[in-house]
Parts: structure tokens; C-alpha cells; sequence
């Protein structure tokens, strides 16, 4: 017998009270909110070493935790177009070990000090990151940014972990959720651009990388002219700047100067209809959407206004259709994926195969809807308010407040940008959301990728009608 | 601790994105404060007040999940879970979600209710001065939600549950892994015999009977705990507990849990061979009955898992780097409570490998798990671990883990609110001695089911479908 039904509390005498009882029920409507708080952001400030690496330092010290994360610009749309992955891969092998410790010793020292470590690559940037305790920050942080300074990129590893690295690829393609996704970007941006490409290759591409491509990858795009380091949290200024002078102070490389990335999207003359097979599936991954905006364009935040109200939360309308509605999926949402160069939007969602065809329908609809039709105050200020309202907690973690910090960095805002983040999201207008549906929204050429069963889909999504028809591979070879 | 894998079914899946505490490497003084008092009609409340940040969680952990279910009526707790975010007498369905979004919570990681094996909560992070909004909707659907219940809204989010296991079981490589594990790991009838979905058959079962039956049984102040985390003054914290909840009537003693009672091993060996058409690689599961949590081995496990998961495991180093059969291996446990918990190993082959090999590396690699592999500085790293992993969860108010949850947990798992304070103690006071002990007596051969995916060419249909 488990223990707590053995405690006393059942025993108590119970209440006479009818359930639901009005007399002493609560009060019928919402109380009223109380007096704001107050909420300031922790400012950016930030320096220079000797040796030109750029350091950004946000304080926070409710807890005894110190994150930090090296920047490096060395992301994936960097990378050589016949070399998709090397930016991952590199990103991938750095926590293999170093000139002096083997991947497990590193490993284990790392465990030691109870750090928690990642590296890795995406798009825009590639990352060294590193959370400790206060008292252990210091050596921590010395400790991971070995891995960027003197690598081993050992061949036994490499060949290791560029087989993770497909297993990973192949995996991802395994579900629809994957497969839709992969095909979007695919769909959306221009075939040269490398955000058309998945950020850690595919199976052919990494197989052709060699572990000597890794090394000269990270030769010459990892340096500190090309990186900036961040520090949140239980952090003084001057603690800050000894641990990154003690971490990185050394570092001499040099890199050149990189290239702007190409990250243009496809102008469609109209709507296109990308279809990939997964036999046997059950459910059908959708994408329903188009280029978008960067966040140092003007646009972006409007565009952030839009996306609330399309699918930034349970209560968007896309969510309320498909979920609340129709019982069709477990959720649906809008995302407003930011890059260097365009970024995306899109509706998306996963939905039960046999009302695939319907629900494509209806997330179309929505998306027209809101590019056609003004957006209600109301409904404007209900999903301003929750972005507003909920800012304090998506920054209350140093995690949380480094991802902010990351972003000021990578797309070039000023350092008080969400100083007043806040408060010029409040001030958005239902005039600025049209206007920025019409400025930006081609609701009459968008891209629609659907993945699922396709012998049980196809034919209803073709009776749609919505625009030309193609069928992929997984991989995005034109099939038919 | 380790339980990251296995982690409790969720109202939302996240949306795309976006405490004093001394960290002295051998002398740790992580404290979390609280207040507690039980109101009149049974509620347990813990209060805990933090104003580095202007926000405030609402905890409530209902005594009850997938555990109580009966056979036939599997998935229901988490059905239920769903049902309770359809209205009440003065919440119109869809008014939690547009009330709490509206005042500043984030939907999915700060609104969300989740049915684990051993409970079901629900909770509201918001800006802090929404305090009395988050109170007010917990107590109306804790007090009325069969006044304003439907078959309309059962079915609605059947539909919506049913695609819920569809996305996150049947449609996912390995996605039946956990159903299959269980009913070799528990014996039929036992509580934790079946997984927290359940069954599509039991699913499209249920009754709007069975959901007011079950609402009457489990739903009371009485069987629940609120946890109050933020920033908020405590008188005023009080009152508005009093006003919100304190009407509530008590409900009668939900009725104890079957006997959970288990042999500390499983006794055989049992093996399954499962062809899975999403697969995109051989995959072998082997799952342990290891001590539940609450006994006192509960953080010698927890540990245990530690030391063998991660790249400094000895079956990382063996099967990943040196043997190079696998591509990763994991391993965690469930944080069961009653009759044991469930220890996972499992391990990725490449693409195209021979899943027979990947299995017997494995299971020879478990084998010699307890003679050599388990070293002092193995476990001193996974207690390093573990203080990191608990300080970081510390950081939030509520939400997944954080402080509300750990209070909660305390008083819903061990009767003992200052069970967050004896995390961390209870960990380092783990001895090497004891953790051997454990893995000898229960990394054993008769004590292990073995579960292998082999993928399977697409067609026809997977071998799942439902």
C-alpha cells in the first residue's frame, strides 16, 4: 500500500455544503487585474579584449547560475553550397575533444563541474554555450572554450559523429513533421540560397565531407574578429571580464572577412502545392505560408502583431479552427522564423490523414482572412497584451535572457532594443497590421506543403483547386 | 533527476519560439522558503515569494493519474485533463486560455496541465499583479465543472486526445516503445501496467458518466495541493486563496490505489520483436524494475541512470565510440512512485545495421555495468550533475519544474513540503556502495524486458495503425 493513503486527512469531516453552491461560490466574473509591477530589462553592456573578440554582459543575479555562449560567425548559410552540413558538422565535432583531452576526458571534467555544455550550428551562427554554477562558472567557461581554440577533430570522430549526423538527417525525414518541413524551405526560398537547404545537410551531402573539410572550415571562419561571447547572470562586470579574458584572451586566430550569405525567397507567380509521400501515415504535416521579414527590417515587429493574432497562441484563430473547432490536430500555430536575409512565415500543424484535404482548406482561409480583412481591435489588443504581459517570463532564466541578447547581436539591433520591446509592441494599431498584410502577404501565391499518405490525400487536395501541383521526394526531387 | 525522457503528456505541445541558493562546490545551500496551511475544506497550500522577477505561478497537483485507471478505462485521467480546460460554471469554454493569454501568460510552456502516472496538475504563470485572474479560474473549475458539462465537449477533445497519440505514439518511429515496455516491466493489472494515452479502443469509450464519476472521485480540495510562487505580498496571497478556493466543498476520501506491490524483479526475461515501417534505424530498448522513488533508494536510481547516460557513460564509450555499432544510447528513468520505476537503456544502430548485434553489444555491455564501470568520480560527476540540473530548474516560478512544481511535488509524492530542500541532501549523501548494490541486484538478466525495432519496408501498412 502506497503511503499517502495511509495519512489522516480523509478522516476529517466533511463539509455540508451542496456542491457549486452559489451563496458561497465565487464571484461570477473575472476579478480585475491588480496594480502593475514594475519591469525593467537588465541592460546590455559590453567590451572588447586585446585581441578583438567582442564581449556582451547582461547581469541577473536571482540565482547562482552563470550562462555564457560564443558566437561565431560561421552558420550554416555561410557555408560553400557543395558543402551542406559543414557548418553543423563542425559545429558538431568542436565538443569532441581537444589537442589535450581525449572527448571523453573533456567530457568528464565538464560532468565534474556540473556544467551543462552544447555546441552546435544553425543558419546564421555557430555556437559554443556553457551554464554552470557561479562558483564553478569561471573554470567551466575556460574548460569549453578549449574546444574552440584547440580542437582535435580526431578522423575515429569525426567519421563517428558524421554518422550521427545522417542518422539524425534520417530521422528527421522519418516523420512528417520533418519531411513538410525540409520541403518548405525547399519550396520557399530560391534554389541557390542556402536557407533552401536543411542547416545540417542530408545523407548525400554529409557523406562527402571530409574530416579535413571540418578542419579547414573551422581554420578559417573561426576566429574572435568573427565571434562575440556572451555572459548572463550571477555576474559582475569585472568577474565577467576576467573569465573571458582567462577563457579566450589567448586566442589569436585570424579569419577573413565572410561573405553575406544569399537568403533571397522564390517571387510565385501563385499558389504552389508541394506534396511528398509517407506511406501508411496516419497523420499529414501542413505548411501553409511564405517569405517573411528579418528582424532589423522595420516590418518585422507589425509582422510579429500578425502572427499573434493568426497563430501565436491557443487562442489564434488557426489553433481555435483546427483544434477547438474540428477536433483535427493537437495544435496548430503560425511561425515567424526570422533569418539574416528574409525569413519565413507559415501556418503549420499536423492533422489526422483523413481531413487533411479540409484542413488545408481551412488554414488557407484563415491565412486569406487575415490578409483580406481588418483585424478587430479587440482581438488585436488580446494578443498584444499577451506578448507584452508574458516578456518578463520568457527572460526570467539567464538561458532566457541570452537568447534575447543573441538576438540583438546576430541581426544587428540596438543593445536597448527590448528595453522598450514592450511598449512599441503595445502601441501596434489594427491600421498597422493591414498594412502590413497588404505590404507583405500574397495570400494568392503561397507556398503549401503537405506530407502524408499520399494515396489517401492527393485526390482531395487536388479538388481543391488551389494552384499547380507537384510531388516531391524527400529529398526534393520532383517526382511527378 | 532524470527523468527528462519521460516526460508527463501535455494539454499543448510548446509553441514555437521564441532562490537563495549558494553553489559552493561540498558545502550546497540550496533552500527554497515556503509558508504553508491547510485550508478547512482540505487544500493544501504552499506559498513561496520571489520578487526578482514581477511574476506569478498558480500550482494546482491533483492526487491523482493514469495510475487509478481501471482496465477498460485507460487514458482517462489524461482525457479528463483535456476536459477540464472546456469551461465551468462561470468560465465559458475557450475563456481559460483567452483570459489567461490576454493577461500575459504563454500558452503551452506558462498555461498547461499535464497527466503523468502518479498525477495531474495544471498551472498559470502571469505577470503578477493577474494573480487573483489565475486563482479565480482554478477554483471555478476545482468547484463547478460538472455544471456546465457536455457530450459535446467530451467528444471535442476526445478527437483532440486521439490525435494526440496518433502525433506523439503512432505516427512516430519507435513511438509504441513505451505501451510495449510496460506490459513486460508490469504485470497485468498493475497500475503502471499501461501507458498515461491508453488505449484508442478505451479512449472512444469513454462516458460522460465515467467523467463525472471521476470528477467526484479524484477532483476535491481534499486529494489537491495549490502552490502560490512570485511575486506577491502573503496577506493578500491568503485572502485571495480564502475567497477563491475556500468555498470549495470537501469531497469524500478518494479511495486508496490497488495494491502496486511488486517483487523487486521482474523474474524472466521477456523479449519483443516489433517491425516498424517508420524506423529509420534498429533500435533496442531494454527496460529494468529498479526501487520507486519514494523508498529510499529512490536517489541511488536516479543517480545510477546519471552515471550511464551521457558521452562519459561506459556504454556510450563502449558502444558509440569504441564499438562504433551505435549511434547513441540514453538511458533515464520514469520517477515512479508505487511498487518499483521502470530504468531505460536504449541504444540507436546505424541505418541499415543488423539489429541481432546492436542488441547482443547491448546487453553485453549491461552485463559488465556492475563490476567495473561504476567508479567514485563517475558518481561524484552525476551529483555535480544533478545540483546543476536542480538550481537551473529553480530559476523559473512555475512552469515545467520549476519552483511551484517542486513544491508540489513534495507534498503530493512524500506528504513533505520541504522535500525540495532534501533533493539535493538526500543526492550527495549517496554512496558509491550503494549504487553497485543496486545495479548488481537489478541490472540483471532477470530483471530486463528487451524490446527491438527492426524497420520495415513502408508498405503495406505500419504494423501499428489504429
Amino acid at each position: 500500500m502506497s503511503r499517502r493513503f495511509a495519512l489522516p486527512l480523509a478522516a476529517l469531516a466533511l463539509l455540508a455544503a451542496a456542491p457549486g453552491a452559489r451563496a458561497q461560490g465565487p464571484q461570477k466574473d473575472p476579478p480585475a487585474p491588480g496594480p502593475l509591477r514594475p519591469f525593467a530589462m537588465p541592460p546590455i553592456r559590453s567590451f572588447a579584449l586585446p585581441n578583438g573578440l567582442k564581449v556582451m554582459v547582461v547581469e541577473r543575479h536571482a540565482v547562482p547560475i552563470v550562462t555564457a555562449r560564443l558566437v561565431v560567425d560561421a552558420g550554416a548559410a555561410r557555408e560553400p553550397s557543395n558543402q551542406a552540413g559543414l557548418a553543423a558538422l563542425t559545429g558538431a565535432l568542436l565538443s569532441e575533444g581537444t589537442r589535450t583531452l581525449t572527448g571523453t576526458q573533456f567530457q568528464e571534467r565538464l560532468d565534474a563541474l556540473g556544467a551543462q555544455f552544447g555546441t552546435g550550428a544553425s543558419y546564421d551562427f555557430a555556437s559554443v554555450s556553457v551554464t554552470a554554477l557561479k562558483a564553478r562558472f569561471p573554470e567551466a567557461l575556460a574548460l569549453a572554450m578549449t574546444t574552440v581554440t584547440e580542437p582535435a577533430f580526431a578522423q575515429a570522430d569525426f567519421d563517428r559523429v558524421r554518422t550521427r549526423s545522417v542518422a539524425q538527417y534520417l530521422q528527421g525525414q522519418s516523420s512528417v513533421e520533418g519531411l513538410s518541413a525540409t520541403a518548405f524551405r525547399r519550396a520557399v526560398y530560391e534554389a541557390a540560397s542556402p536557407y533552401a537547404r536543411p542547416a545540417g545537410g542530408t545523407r548525400t551531402t554529409l557523406t562527402a565531407l571530409t574530416r579535413d573539410d571540418v578542419a579547414q572550415w573551422h581554420r578559417t571562419s573561426y576566429a574572435p574578429g568573427s565571434s562575440t561571447l556572451l555572459i548572463v547572470g550571477d555576474v559582475s562586470l569585472a568577474e565577467a571580464r576576467t573569465a573571458a579574458t582567462r577563457a579566450l584572451g589567448g586566442w589569436t586566430a585570424v579569419a577573413p572577412a565572410a561573405a553575406p550569405a544569399p537568403a533571397g525567397t522564390r517571387a510565385v507567380p501563385g499558389t504552389r502545392v508541394v506534396l511528398v509521400d509517407r506511406p501508411g501515415s496516419v497523420q499529414s504535416g501542413i505548411y501553409v505560408g511564405q517569405g517573411g521579414v528579418g528582424y532589423a527590417d522595420p516590418d518585422y515587429l507589425p509582422m510579429v502583431g500578425l502572427s499573434q493574432v493568426l497563430g501565436g497562441g491557443f487562442r489564434a484563430r488557426i489553433n481555435m479552427n483546427l483544434r477547438e473547432r474540428h477536433g483535427w490536430t493537437y495544435g496548430a500555430f503560425t511561425s515567424l522564423a526570422p533569418a539574416r536575409g528574409t525569413g519565413t512565415f507559415a501556418i503549420s500543424s499536423s492533422v489526422r490523414t483523413n481531413v487533411t484535404d479540409s484542413a488545408v482548406a481551412e488554414a488557407v482561409k484563415e491565412y486569406r482572412r487575415i490578409a483580406a480583412e481588418p483585424v478587430p481591435a479587440q482581438e488585436l489588443r488580446d494578443g498584444l497584451n499577451n506578448l507584452v504581459g508574458s516578456f518578463p517570463s520568457t527572460v526570467q532564466t539567464v538561458q532566457g535572457l541570452l537568447g534575447r541578447m543573441q538576438t540583438v547581436l546576430l541581426y544587428g539591433l540596438p543593445l536597448d532594443y527590448y528595453a522598450t520591446y514592450r511598449e512599441r509592441l503595445a502601441a501596434l494599431t489594427p491600421a498597422d497590421i493591414s498594412g502590413i498584410a497588404h505590404k507583405r502577404l500574397t495570400p494568392d501565391a503561397v507556398t503549401i506543403v503537405v506530407a502524408g499518405d499520399l494515396s489517401k490525400i492527393e485526390p482531395g487536395i487536388r479538388a481543391l483547386n488551389l494552384g499547380a501541383v507537384e510531388v516531391w521526394s524527400p529529398e526534393g526531387e520532383k517526382v511527378r | 533527476m532524470r527523468r527528462s525522457p519521460f516526460v508527463p503528456l501535455l494539454l499543448l505541445a510548446a509553441l514555437p519560439a521564441g532562490a537563495g541558493a549558494q553553489a559552493a562546490p561540498r558545502a550546497p545551500d540550496v533552500r527554497i522558503s515556503y509558508v504553508e496551511e491547510t485550508l478547512p475544506n482540505g487544500l493544501k497550500v504552499l506559498y513561496h515569494a520571489d520578487h526578482s522577477t514581477p511574476v506569478a505561478a498558480v500550482d494546482v497537483w491533483y492526487n491523482v493519474g493514469s495510475k487509478h485507471e481501471q482496465p477498460g478505462k485507460t487514458g482517462f485521467a489524461h482525457l479528463f485533463e483535456h476536459v477540464m480546460f472546456k469551461g465551468s460554471r462561470d468560465v465559458a469554454d475557450g475563456q481559460h486560455y483567452v483570459l489567461l493569454e490576454s493577461a500575459g501568460g504563454r500558452a503551452g510552456a506558462d498555461i498547461n496541465g499535464t497527466t503523468f502516472f502518479d498525477r495531474t496538475n495544471y498551472f498559470e504563470q502571469v505577470p503578477s499583479n493577474m494573480l487573483d485572474l489565475a486563482l479565480w479560474l482554478e477554483a471555478d473549475r476545482m468547484g463547478t465543472l460538472l455544471e456546465t458539462l457536455t457530450t459535446e465537449k467530451l467528444d471535442n477533445q476526445r478527437e483532440v486526445v486521439k490525435n494526440e497519440r496518433r502525433s506523439s505514439v503512432d505516427n512516430q518511429p519507435y513511438g509504441v516503445w513505451q505501451e510495449h515496455m510496460l506490459t513486460k516491466v508490469f504485470p497485468a493489472g498493475h497500475p503502471y501496467f499501461h501507458t498515461v494515452i491508453g488505449s484508442m479502443d478505451d479512449l472512444g469509450a469513454a462516458s460522460l458518466d465515467d467523467v463525472k464519476q471521476f470528477f467526484r472521485t479524484y477532483y476535491a480540495p481534499n486529494n489537491a495541493v495549490l502552490v502560490v510562487s512570485g511575486d506577491f505580498e502573503l496577506p493578500a496571497a491568503k485572502q485571495m486563496v480564502r475567497n477563491r478556493f475556500g468555498w470549495i466543498p470537501r469531497g469524500p476520501a478518494p479511495p486508496p490505489l490497488r495494491d502496486a506491490s511488486l517483487p523487486a524483479r521482474i523474474g524472466s526475461s521477456p523479449r519483443e520483436v516489433i517491425e516498424d515501417a517508420a524506423a529509420p534505424a534498429p533500435r533496442v530498448y531494454v527496460g529494468y524494475r529498479v526501487p520507486g522513488a519514494r523508498g529510499a533508494a529512490g536517489p541511488a536510481v536516479n543517480l545510477l541512470a546519471t552515471m550511464l547516460d551521457g558521452k562519459t557513460s561506459p556504454l556510450f564509450d563502449a558502444l558509440v565510440r569504441r564499438q562504433g555499432i551505435a549511434t547513441a544510447v540514453s538511458v533515464g528513468n520514469f520517477g515512479l512512485l508505487d511498487g518499483g520505476d521502470l530504468l531505460i537503456v536504449n541504444a540507436t544502430g546505424k541505418a541499415g545495421a543488423s539489429a541481432d548485434s546492436l542488441e547482443r553489444a547491448l546487453l553485453g555491455e549491461l552485463d559488465r555495468v556492475a563490476a567495473a564501470a561504476l567508479t567514485q568520480p563517475a558518481l561524484d560527476r552525476a551529483k555535480a550533475q544533478a545540483r546543476m540540473q536542480f538550481v537551473d530548474a529553480l530559476q523559473r516560478t512555475g512552469g515545467f519544474g520549476g519552483v511551484a512544481d517542486q513544491l508540489a511535488e513534495g507534498w503530493t509524492y512524500y506528504r513533505d513540503p520541504s522535500h525540495v530542500n532534501r533533493v539535493l541532501p538526500e543526492s550527495d549523501a549517496v554512496t558509491l556502495a550503494q549504487v553497485r548494490t543496486l545495479a548488481a541486484e537489478r541490472l540483471a538478466p532477470d530483471n530486463r524486458a528487451v524490446l527491438v525495432f527492426v524497420p520495415k519496408p513502408a508498405t503495406p501498412a505500419p504494423q501499428v495503425t489504429r
